[in-house]
């Protein structure tokens, strides 16, 4: 059986030559330690049909980013920020707007002809995924976004269909989601979900950050655990091994 | 006494006599009642003959969607289509006036009910109505909660509409065998007139009956008067007296 690369090389040797069809990573950190470079990596690869979900990123920087490096930037981004900006943010700056200058009969006309609905971004995201067609590559770009506005049962339970999905179709995914933040309930959930977790950890040594790739847990090979210390080069995150 | 003060002619033949003429205007009635005694039709009624006086009248419904309740006065005698057209007869449900602000958690606090005050004021100045229907009061207390938000409201909803010389009916649900007139008892209190609506059981027949319990600025007659609902509108006799009940 062939593996599948992540999109970095030497990861790829440490891990089983790459992941097998099915596999989920997770990738957590604190902020600012490269995970959003991370998942362009990884979605860079061009082996299967890539969709990227975006919650923080613009799809122009994103793909901007991604050609920066050189890497293949042809994939489908679906940005759910920018969704949730005109669905749920732009409703709620018409809210103050009403409750600041008042209403009209004009107004109450007006909304009685839309048919706003607010979107439920989990259920969205789950319904994306279910129709993707194998093989396919997923890159949920972040997790936080679910967790900071739903309720976290009903992200883990989501989860656990979408990485169902996964396996069952043969896709590969990588998740990012911010370290600390959250109770332990809540990331053991993830953790215990996904096939594999890699942290990135810096520490400062006098004037420079000195980083590391820990590859924490790996199914069913628990001799692949190890840290490794990695810099950033024109490949990007470029561990050593 | 009573001529001094405009009255707003109900249009419903014996309610006016038993108000010597009308409610006073710019007052702020309860219509109060168990389900069926007729709260809704009477206070449509009162609307369709404002409107048909020329008086922008303007029914605020919070329990039923507006053109379900719209087919109920289309087949009375009186009503005519032109009135919706002509902007004289306005229906706006209230969830929407939520939905704009936002209120959509459940209990609102003080700043909502004053946004919401605002907004019920604004549309009567701009559209110059005369005449407002809220059906019902019950479930914008339920959004409410607390007595002093429910006391809030009235009183400046009441004060409001009165400024602009809008009179006003609140709509309010009661249960049969209720002591009160009002749910939570404030809405009573606050009200300029009360007008009670109720079923009796006479001889094998349920009556709907109606009495005008209390009405500010003017006398009125507090007798129980027999309501039937006629093609022709809402229509009132005196309750015969003696016999078996």
């Amino acid at each position: 059986m062939s593996n599948t690369s992540v999109g970095i090389e030497e990861l790829d040797k440490a891990l089983m030559n790459g992941i097998p069809e099915g596999y989920t990573i997770l990738v957590m950190g604190p902020p600012g330690a490269g995970m959003e470079l991370f998942a362009k990596q990884f979605a860079s690869v061009n082996e299967q049909s890539v969709t990227y979900f975006s919650t923080n990123e613009r799809t122009g920087d994103l793909k901007a980013a991604m050609k920066k490096f050189g890497w293949n930037a042809d994939i489908n981004v679906v940005n759910i920020g920018t969704k949730y900006y005109e669905n749920v943010l732009a409703r709620k700056l018409e809210i103050s707007r009403f409750r600041q200058e008042g209403i009209t009969m004009k107004d109450i006309r007006q909304f009685e002809k839309g048919t706003y609905k607010e979107i439920n971004f989990v259920t969205f995201l789950t319904y994306e995924i279910s129709k993707l067609d194998p093989p396919f590559r997923i890159v949920i770009d972040s997790l936080d976004f679910f967790f900071e506005n739903y309720d976290h049962h009903e992200v883990l339970s989501a989860m656990r269909t979408i990485i169902a999905h996964i396996q069952h179709k043969g896709g590969v995914a990588l998740f990012t989601m911010l370290k600390e933040v959250y109770d332990a309930k809540t990331v053991s959930g993830v953790e215990g979900m996904v096939d594999a977790i890699i942290e990135l950890e810096r520490d400062r040594e006098e004037l420079e950050f000195r980083k590391y790739l820990v590859i924490r847990k790996v199914r069913n090979y628990p001799d692949k655990v190890k840290i490794l210390p990695y810099s950033i080069t024109r490949k990007g995150i470029t561990p050593s091994l | 006494m009573d001529a001094a003060r405009d009255r707003c002619v109900t249009g419903i033949e014996n309610l006016d006599n038993i108000l010597n003429g009308g409610i006073p205007r710019g007052n702020t009635v309860l219509v109060t009642g168990s389900c069926g005694t007729g709260k809704t039709t009477m206070s449509m009624e009162f609307l369709v003959h404002g409107a048909l006086m020329g008086e922008p009248s303007l029914f605020l419904s919070v329990t039923e969607a507006s053109d379900k309740l719209l087919k109920n006065v289309i087949p009375y005698d009186f009503f005519e289509d032109s009135l919706i057209k002509k902007g004289k007869l306005i229906f706006i449900d209230l969830p929407v006036v939520y939905e704009l602000f936002g209120m959509t958690k459940g209990e609102l606090d003080f700043e909502d009910i004053d946004l919401l005050v605002k907004a019920i004021a604004d549309i009567v100045r701009d559209l110059g109505i005369k005449r407002l229907v809220i059906d019902s009061i019950t479930s914008v207390c339920y959004q409410l909660r607390t007595e002093e938000k429910i006391r809030q409201f009235i009183l400046k909803v009441g004060k409001s509409l009165s400024e602009y010389g809008c009179t006003s009916i609140l709509v309010s649900e009661i249960s049969p065998s209720s002591e009160r007139y009002s749910l939570y008892g404030v809405e009573e209190a606050i009200a300029d007139g009360i007008i009670l609506m109720g079923n009796l059981q006479r001889r094998g027949d349920l009556l709907r009956t109606l009495q005008v319990v209390k009405m500010r600025g003017t006398n009125h007659s507090r007798a129980k008067y027999v309501l039937d609902l006629t093609p022709s509108g809402v229509l009132l006799v005196p309750l015969l007296k003696g016999g078996s009940i």
